[in-house]
């Protein structure tokens, strides 16, 4: 698992989720394993197993969706004997991300899927704008820039970079 | 399109999404919220509805039976624009939504009179 850099707009779509819909555990990763932001979890390697098994998980329902219904299943639901784990897809544009949590008597599946929507929306609405892949002449300044801030020097004075 | 799995709970809507000032009337799990049938208006948020009505009228049960009051029959929220009624056998709840123009004693007895016929 890799930490994800620059990752706290999740916190609070994510924190809203949990006070709404009375969950245990909250996750959310992309379908790589890398953790974007979770809640209830208290120990590291509890996050690992968690975030690598749903990725297992879902990648295996997305290949048996393709198989049984030609398009990868989006939601999985598995009722336990106290507990019950949900897992979706949330798809903001350019980006896929894999939802899990856990939730008992407390709340209901149904409660769950209404409030996993309106996290959905929230994310989507949270979501930084991609950034713009830098070009040579970009990439080269911020080079030079972060090489004189190592150096102890002061960075050249340029104007800002064109907003393309 | 009539869904031929949800056919035998038109016996238990038809005659309340009918009444006036009725907006709809859905059959859902207790335990999960989730839409079993309905008859809803257009516009209508079912989901919603279902999930948190049937997670009110659940926690409603449960403070009944801690109070020792005995089992809930009729579970009946007044808000400003209406009414959300409930009533629940074993593990389903039958959920209308009425408006201010609802005959509220009407409705009651007719939620009394279905929830037998549940399947």
């Amino acid at each position: 698992m890799i930490a994800a850099p620059d990752v706290g707009w999740v916190d609070a779509p994510l924190r809203r989720f949990v006070e709404d819909a009375r969950v245990i555990y909250a996750l959310l990763l992309h379908p790589t394993g890398q953790v974007l932001g979770q809640f209830g979890f208290t120990r590291r390697v509890d996050i690992m197993g968690a975030s690598a098994l749903a990725a297992a998980i879902h990648a295996t329902s997305a290949e048996l969706g393709k198989e049984l219904d030609g398009a990868p299943f989006r939601g999985l639901h598995f009722a336990g004997a106290s507990r019950e784990v949900f897992m979706a897809e949330v798809s903001p544009p350019g980006a896929s991300y894999l939802f899990l949590t856990v939730f008992d008597v407390m709340t209901s599946l149904g409660l769950v899927q209404l409030y996993f929507r309106r996290l959905t929306a929230a994310i989507v609405a949270a979501r930084p704008a991609p950034r713009a892949p830098l070009s040579d002449v970009q990439l080269e300044q911020d080079l030079t820039d972060h090489l004189s801030l190592v150096l102890g020097r002061a960075p050249a004075s340029r104007p800002p970079y064109p907003s393309s | 399109m009539t869904n031929p799995a949800t056919l035998p709970y038109d016996a238990v809507l038809l005659p309340l999404s009918r009444q006036r000032g009725v907006m709809g009337a859905l059959v859902a799990g207790e335990a999960d919220g989730l839409i079993i049938a309905s008859q809803m208006q257009y516009g209508v948020e079912g989901d919603a509805i279902s999930a948190l009505a049937a997670s009110l009228y659940r926690k409603a049960r449960l403070s009944a039976a801690a109070a020792g009051l005995g089992s809930v029959q009729l579970l009946r929220l007044e808000a400003e624009g209406g009414h959300i009624c409930a009533i629940g056998r074993d593990d389903l709840v039958v959920v209308v939504l009425a408006d201010t123009r609802a005959n509220i004693g009407l409705l009651r007895s007719t939620m009394m009179r279905v929830i037998p016929l549940l399947p």
